[in-house]
């Protein structure tokens, strides 16, 4: 099927704005039910659209970003998916199963792409430290239309280009980079991390964190408790503060008052 | 890139508690919260679209601009919580600086509210609002009916912004109140919540640290004797009852056999791993069932990862963290430097395609 100019143009907005919806905005627009019909009446095959956006869905509901882990990407993986069905006349199951290595490859991308993100920090600091709020908005907006551009450039050379296309980009990557960087993405939390001890650890507080961290180990291997494992950890994190704070505090009203002051918080 | 090094100060220098902020503003807070991972990255995560929701309180609190600048740095703190319920947090954290609370105190509630919620929404969003609209919506619209997507954007958005703005105000005022009581502790309070504060980052380096070294080291081999049954004429069963013994101890894998060098049968294991005797079994028409043993030769891998969770499971993300804090408390790493480390020690375990990847 030869695409016009207009559908291109079409996919491309509709890429851009899934992309950013996926992270921010109503985080529910870029839900494959949704684009694959959006997709399905740019490409004039509604129908088409609806089923594979459905189907599609159905298998993602299993696979959603929790805890902070990124799925297969269901931007490019629904949206290739519906053009696969409506441009190229497959079937809403076949055409699910090729966006697979799509959703994939998002999903390394935006990997590759929250790593390499962590420069911009600079910007947002350098407007922090004069005090300017219209930088902040200046670089989010910046930081929101690289990411849409990205997205939309991929999603549309695929689109133009077809599925072999796709298969030779992912196997231009070596695969040692691959690893690397998906390591290092998951290592980059650690500076985070640190860079809160640094600020909140003084020479007493080391028990607290070795605590936390040897709760954390009990609970997390127990599979019942792996989804909530950080409310529980925060319920014994916020009973142990919480005590802290009584015994400071009634020392201090003890010293105070002769000990006989009630504690009322 | 110009050096953004920045030492945050203890106190603001305005200290005086700033007025309730209006209701507009507290909307305009609560729809820029949709931008929360808007500079979302692996470092301070959403920490750049929580600066982004913040603005329009700050500005209404500090109207002293170096208060602003400090605020604002301290406001990008890494910070990783759910997107649809971080209004939450928004309101707590805004109620603590219009009252000039310390900052450090300010950083310790921020990180101690914002992580656990990361899990309620996973739960209330992920594994619950999602799979039933989604699931009920999908399955209409592969029956090619079009108001399945639509009827999802609703029931959805409405489910988010409800929290959104709701939490928003009920965190606000519910931070404003509890405020005085907690003044009047401040230094207790303070650590307090760097207790909360430590800990859940010790809960953190447990549940989001993926880092293990995935390296195996050949550690020789082991061998043993595999049964095998089969059914053969008794002619051929002499075949097998004249083999010669072995030395299980010495003879080459592949080779098979009965019996050992002093003519005792051998116990060796069958598919299950269960020990069976060798032996011939004559089922009386002419044809026998022999069980022989084979002398198996397989190769015993070492695993670092095994070795290490036996000393301390996440033992790797926790050293990690500790080389990371020692670095930046002790050595003035910049976050920047981190980040390096981090791709370098990535990019070196994976081997630059020269030796195998230990990730």
């Amino acid at each position: 099927m030869e695409a016009s100019i207009l559908q291109i143009a079409l996919i491309f907005i509709v890429t851009f704005i899934a992309a950013i919806d996926q992270f921010d905005f109503l985080e529910s627009l870029y839900q494959p039910i949704v684009t694959g019909a959006v997709i399905g009446m740019i490409l004039g095959d509604l129908q088409t659209g609806l089923v594979v956006g459905g189907t599609y869905q159905l298998m993602t509901i299993g696979n959603m970003p929790i805890g902070g882990a990124q799925p297969p990407n269901a931007v490019i993986g629904g949206i290739m998916a519906a053009i696969f069905a409506c441009s190229l006349n497959m079937e809403p199951n076949v055409a699910v199963a090729a966006a697979i290595p799509f959703a994939l490859l998002g999903q390394y991308g935006v990997t590759l792409f929250f790593t390499l993100r962590a420069p911009l920090l600079e910007q947002f600091r350098s407007a922090a430290v004069s005090a300017d709020p219209k930088q902040v908005t200046l670089w989010t907006v910046i930081s929101e239309i690289v990411l849409g551009l990205i997205f939309a450039v991929i999603v549309t050379l695929f689109f133009i280009g077809g599925q072999a296309f796709g298969q030779q980009i992912v196997d231009a990557i070596p695969e040692w980079l691959n690893i690397g960087l998906s390591a290092s993405g998951g290592m980059m939390r650690f500076v985070g991390f640190a860079i809160l001890l640094k600020i909140m650890m003084n020479r007493d507080m080391w028990a607290f964190f070795f605590m936390g961290f040897g709760l954390a180990c009990i609970i997390s291997a127990i599979p019942a408790l792996a989804t909530p494992a950080l409310l529980i950890l925060a319920f014994i994190g916020f009973g142990i503060a919480f005590w802290d704070f009584q015994q400071q505090t009634e020392l201090k009203g003890a010293l105070a008052d002769g000990g006989d002051m009630e504690d009322g918080i | 890139m110009a050096s953004n090094e920045f030492v945050v100060p203890e106190r603001y220098e305005d200290l005086t508690p700033a007025p309730q902020v209006d209701q507009a503003t507290l909307n305009r807070m609560a729809l820029r919260s949709c931008f929360l991972q808007s500079s979302f990255n692996y470092e301070t995560m959403q920490s750049g679209g929580w600066l982004f929701a913040m603005l329009p309180g700050l500005e209404k609190v500090h109207t002293n601009k170096r208060d602003l600048a400090a605020s604002m740095y301290h406001n990008l703190d890494f910070i990783n919580t759910h997107p649809f319920l971080v209004t939450f947090v928004m309101g707590i954290v805004l109620s603590l600086e219009q009252n000039k609370v310390d900052t450090q105190t300010i950083r310790a509630v921020r990180i101690s509210a914002a992580s656990p919620l990361g899990g309620i929404g996973d739960a209330l969003f992920w594994l619950t609002l999602v799979p039933i609209t989604a699931g009920i919506t999908s399955n209409m619209a592969i029956q090619c009916n079009a108001a399945a997507p639509i009827i999802f954007l609703v029931v959805f958005n409405i489910a988010q912004f409800a929290l959104r703005f709701g939490l928003m105000n009920w965190a606000y005022k519910l931070g404003t109140t509890a405020i005085d009581s907690l003044t009047a502790n401040m230094q207790s309070f303070t650590r307090a919540a760097s207790i909360m504060g430590v800990f859940i980052v010790g809960c953190l380096t447990v549940t989001m640290g993926g880092t293990q070294i995935n390296l195996t080291i050949p550690n020789g081999t082991t061998r043993s004797l595999a049964a095998h049954t089969v059914v053969v004429s008794n002619a051929d069963a002499k075949n097998f009852t004249d083999l010669e013994g072995i030395d299980t101890e010495s003879a080459e894998a592949g080779a098979i056999a009965m019996t050992d060098t002093s003519d005792k049968a051998l116990t060796a294991a069958d598919a299950e791993g269960n020990p069976v005797e060798t032996g011939v079994v004559d089922l009386g028409n002419g044809m026998s069932s022999v069980t022989y043993a084979e002398v198996t030769e397989s190769p015993v891998e070492f695993s670092v990862a095994d070795t290490l969770d036996t000393v301390l499971p996440k033992l790797v993300p926790l050293c990690l963290v500790l080389l990371l804090y020692f670095l930046f408390a002790k050595h003035n790493f910049t976050p920047i430097m981190g980040i390096g480390l981090m791709l370098a020690i990535g990019i070196l375990g994976s081997g630059l395609g020269i030796w195998p990847s230990i990730w």
